[in-house]
């Protein structure tokens, strides 16, 4: 259980790190992939919606520190997002890299929308069609495409936690 | 009791509460539950401060292969501008005196010369897609606060947003939170120039509230206006690049090109007020 705190913190603070500086120097069309989306959808599909919710949540908070306008709103919606998802994987096969590019895919769309939702609502409505053409969906394709290179990574870690989980049972 | 605490949905209703709470809280301005953040985002500044350190190194490692060509080409034409720039030197130099002396006669309170600047280095950018928001390694150890304005050396960037100890973050004309007031140099018209979220994918600000007789077309210089009172007068914001019409005639908006490119932007300065009891400055305003 140590073990696996100091990992999550690791692989939360290297999220954090890389979407604040490198996901700039990476851009498609103007658009950056979103790693905090990916990592809190994998974790939740791989593990449960326990771990999922509290990484959403922890990264989330990291981005409100880093760059949001109000501490807590990224907090929120990642912590909702890790729930959900990982509501839904029980009938999944939690192995199937298919499965965890289209969460991948759904959450961004539907993250970003309620995003977008909250940053104009207060202000003229400006068109949604729009963004969503040109922010959304690229983004979307973006992270599905990231989300198998964080689903390697995440699942040889999950491994190696059930590996050491199971010999210092067996002690 | 403790039932309830290990109850999830309790936790996450409580989790929930507590958060709305602290959005709320943390949408006044200075309140100290920002400081949950500061904590944050104290950690991440060395690590981001060393990628960008290191990538920078990187991308100057490979361009010095390319560049070695382009830069012989540069330099002869480079040598010419600089004979022809000496002489117009000459004579400036000359203008500038009798700016002054003129200034002098008439008292004009120079507002630049009234400001400090302060370098920075852009560290991390925003983590979205949405908004346009930057963080420099400049914060509250150095003396910046709240809405001091942004600049570089060929116009302005914006404002500071939030101060944490060690790092600020910005927010930048173009986006669509940010609204300055603004005056054309031409005219002496003022305006208001705004972010644009459709605009912003190419670095580009709209105008908006040109008076109906205003005489403006594309190239004019637009500046700050100094009403408003975050940013002093006469920095350059930019130049129009295109006038519009919306529904009439009278309804119209301008597209403005910042002076500054914002894809490329790696060193700002921070504008910030000489104390008072500056000697210097203080005989200078006598």
């Amino acid at each position: 259980m140590k073990i696996r705190v100091i990992a999550y913190s690791i692989l939360i603070f290297l999220t954090a790190l890389i979407q604040s500086t490198i996901a700039d120097s990476i851009k498609i069309y103007g658009v950056k992939p979103n790693i905090i989306i990916v990592v809190t959808v994998i974790v939740a599909l791989l593990r449960n919606e326990t771990e999922g919710a509290v990484i959403g949540f922890l990264c989330g908070l990291m981005q409100d520190a880093v760059s949001g306008r109000v501490i807590g709103f990224y907090a929120l919606l990642g912590l909702y997002l890790g729930l959900i998802i990982g509501k839904s994987n029980k009938k999944l096969n939690k192995e199937n890299v298919l499965i965890s590019i289209f969460f991948t895919f759904i959450s961004t769309i539907i993250y970003e929308s309620i995003v977008y939702f909250f940053a104009t609502v207060l202000r003229a409505p400006l068109d949604f069609v729009h963004s969503m053409k040109n922010i959304i969906l690229i983004e979307a394709i973006y992270n599905s495409v990231i989300s198998i290179l964080v689903f390697i990574i995440v699942s040889r870690m999950n491994k190696r936690f059930e590996e050491y989980e199971k010999n210092s049972r067996r002690y | 009791m403790l039932r309830l605490f290990k109850n999830k949905i309790f936790i996450l209703v409580s989790v929930t509460v507590v958060t709305l709470v602290v959005i709320g809280l943390s949408s006044i301005q200075n309140s100290k539950i920002n400081l949950v953040g500061d904590v944050f985002s104290t950690v991440l500044s060395p690590f981001q401060r060393f990628i960008n350190y290191s990538d920078k190194k990187i991308n100057d490692f490979f361009a010095h292969f390319e560049d070695i060509d382009k830069l012989r080409k540069e330099n002869e034409e480079l040598r010419q501008t600089v004979t022809k720039l000496v002489y117009e030197n000459e004579k400036l130099i000359d203008l500038k005196i009798k700016n002054e002396e003129l200034r002098k006669a008439l008292d004009i309170k120079d507002q630049y010369s009234t400001m400090d600047m302060i370098g920075a280095n852009i560290i991390a950018k925003d983590m979205g897609n949405w908004f346009d928001i930057f963080i420099i390694d400049r914060g509250a150890k150095d003396g910046i606060s709240n809405n001091y304005p942004i600049v570089t050396s060929n116009g302005l960037v914006g404002r500071v947003m939030q101060t944490d100890v060690f790092t600020s973050k910005v927010i930048s004309i173009i986006d669509e939170d940010s609204s300055i007031s603004a005056r054309l140099s031409r005219t002496s018209d003022i305006v208001v120039v705004k972010g644009d979220r459709k605009l912003k994918e190419q670095g580009l600000c709209i105008m908006n509230y040109i008076p109906a007789d205003a005489d403006i077309s594309a190239g004019d210089r637009v500046e700050t206006s100094g009403v408003g009172g975050i940013y002093p007068k006469g920095i350059l914001i930019g130049k129009v690049k295109e006038v519009r019409q919306r529904t009439n005639e009278l309804d119209r908006y301008a597209i403005i090109e910042p002076a500054v490119d914002f894809k490329r932007l790696e060193e700002v300065f921070i504008l910030k007020e000489k104390k008072i009891y500056d000697d210097e400055t203080s005989e200078e305003n006598k």
